[in-house]
């Protein structure tokens, strides 16, 4: 065991917020589709590598990155909507099972499609929306927090700042809150649960393109596999925050991000890179054990 | 009399189970209307097909415009409120935020106001607007049901079995309160009932239901007045 002094520790933290803000994002995507159907979907981290492939493309042909993000994300938003309108939408009328093994297919597909097309080398390169030179850092004590990392970490906040806002404070947000609550009540009161559910899906695929090319931006290259961890992680966030609560998904996602990336670093012989996702693992069964909700779900108590 | 709600030929059911068979009925314009009929008889069935929730044929005519084919959101457009059976409320959210899912449909700067109103008819919920609805008890929750149901403007209310689990005394004050909002704004309605007495207290006409067809049918005066459909439907 390596005691880390406060620069260290000041690192570890830094960094775990960094890389939690990641996965808050896209444990947000599955907050918002769980929110609506109450389904998990198993597609939501290909759906953002194949959003970050989009994104790269318009950034090789000479699009400025932030410029390629914003087309890249609108993309994804209609891609997200079509797939719940075309592929979603037919089987849930069936099954909640259907609606987990499409996902699942979706997920197979979509890792195909990638793999074949930008699978072989020469790895596509990305860039970072942040300034990412070694020197891009700033320094508090012996601790570096770059640039990109805080650029990261600021983006994600901002982020679920604004769903936050869209969910309490607009018309539109009242809508997904009443269907996630009651779907027939909602069809009673004028909401479209269509549209409601198709812009669930657009949303979450538009918050992987954004979480996707962070992460690209931050290993310098897409690659097919970039979102199996990620996602790994974003649903044990999602989870641990209580699958229904958008800032219980942003809470545990820097938790866990700080928590694992504070284990690793502190226990490197016998946790260490390796081990990390296991102490995130074990963080969810024990609070699950006591809170089966998650740490911020509603439990669905209903006087009658 | 004209109709303000025609419905002719209404059939409907749940995949291969059908449960309304050629069910007509008519609302005219600022009247109670009651649907009485024992379980299973199709009333339920009869108030979602009319909003659109379940896929239905016939025709559905409501003031002047045909319904049968348009979607739940449009019929609410169209000025159709319904009331569903057990609680039909929301509730993960507020009490307030019920009144403004409500009013969904509306694009007017009167949202507010009206919230105020139905916080003034319903006192209780005012003193309960910022919890979960679903922490209210039965009848506060039929009460918030009633609110949002009218904060669409609705020119016809469906009401499915308002009295569904509630206390007398409670029930007593729902009934009170339907019928004091059809004397005083002219809202027609449309109500579904197994406690028959109480519904033919505030009714001006009354249908009968079973297995999915009107059998008899007659203003609240006729249907009370005859003997054999009384001991049937009303017990005495």
């Amino acid at each position: 065991m390596d005691l880390p002094n406060l620069s260290e520790l000041l690192q570890y933290i830094f960094d775990g917020l960094s890389t939690g803000a990641i996965y808050s994002l896209l444990a947000l995507g599955l907050v918002i589709v769980y929110r609506g159907t109450g389904h998990l979907n198993f597609a939501q981290g290909e759906m953002a590598t194949l959003c970050t492939y989009i994104v790269w493309v318009l950034q090789d042909r000479g699009l400025p990155l932030f410029i390629a993000l914003v087309v890249g994300a609108v993309i994804g938003f209609v891609f997200g909507a079509g797939v719940e309108l075309t592929l979603i939408r037919p089987v849930a009328k069936k099954s909640p099972f259907a609606v987990l093994i499409v996902s699942i297919g979706l997920f197979l597909g979509i890792n195909s499609l990638t793999n074949g097309i930008w699978g072989a080398p020469p790895d596509e390169a990305m860039g970072s929306l942040f300034p990412n030179e070694p020197g891009d850092l700033l320094k508090i004590g012996k601790a570096s927090l770059r640039y990109e990392y805080i650029g990261v970490l600021l983006v994600g906040l901002a982020l679920a700042g604004l769903l936050m806002v869209l969910f309490n404070k607009t018309r539109f947000g009242l809508a997904m809150r009443a269907v996630a609550s009651n779907a027939e009540s909602s069809k009673l009161v004028g909401i479209s649960t269509h549209r409601v559910l198709m812009a669930s899906w657009g949303l979450a695929a538009a918050l992987g393109a954004v979480s996707g090319t962070m992460i690209a931006g931050i290993n310098d290259q897409v690659t097919p596999g970039m979102m199996f961890g990620i996602f790994v992680y974003a649903s044990a966030s999602a989870t641990l925050g209580g699958l229904d609560s958008i800032g219980g998904a942003v809470i545990a996602g820097l938790s866990i991000g700080v928590v694992e990336n504070l284990a690793a670093n502190i226990f490197p012989d016998w946790i260490g890179q390796e081990m990390r996702l296991g102490v995130a693992l074990l963080i969810i069964l024990v609070v699950l054990l006591f809170r089966p909700t998650g740490l911020f779900g509603s439990s669905k108590v209903e006087r009658v | 009399m004209n109709a303000l709600l025609d419905v002719v030929g209404l059939s409907a059911g749940y995949g291969p189970l059908s449960v309304l068979d050629k069910l007509s009925l008519q609302v005219a314009e600022g009247e109670v209307a009651v649907i009485l009929g024992s379980n299973g008889a199709g009333k339920t069935t009869t108030m979602r097909a009319i909003s659109g929730i379940i896929a239905r044929t016939g025709t559905i005519t409501f003031a002047g415009k045909r319904i049968d084919t348009a979607s739940a959101d449009a019929i609410v457009r169209a000025g159709i409120a319904q009331v569903p059976q057990g609680r039909g409320t929301f509730p993960e959210l507020s009490v307030v935020d019920n009144l403004r899912a409500g009013a969904y449909t509306r694009k007017d700067g009167e949202i507010a106001a009206d919230i105020d109103k139905w916080f003034s008819v319903f006192p209780r919920l005012d003193e309960r607007k910022d919890q979960r609805a679903g922490s209210l008890s039965g009848g506060e929750q039929q009460m918030v049901a009633i609110a949002r149901a009218m904060m669409s403007r609705p020119r016809l209310l469906l009401c499915d079995e308002p009295s569904l689990g509630l206390a007398p005394l409670i029930t007593k004050d729902l009934f009170d309160t339907i019928a004091r909002l059809n004397r005083e704004t002219g809202l027609s309605v449309l109500l579904v009932e197994q406690n028959a007495n109480l519904a033919m207290s505030i009714a001006t006409s009354v249908y009968l239901i079973e297995t999915g067809r009107i059998v008899a049918s007659g203003s609240a005066e006729e249907i009370a007045g005859n003997d054999s459909i009384r001991k049937a439907y009303l017990g005495y």
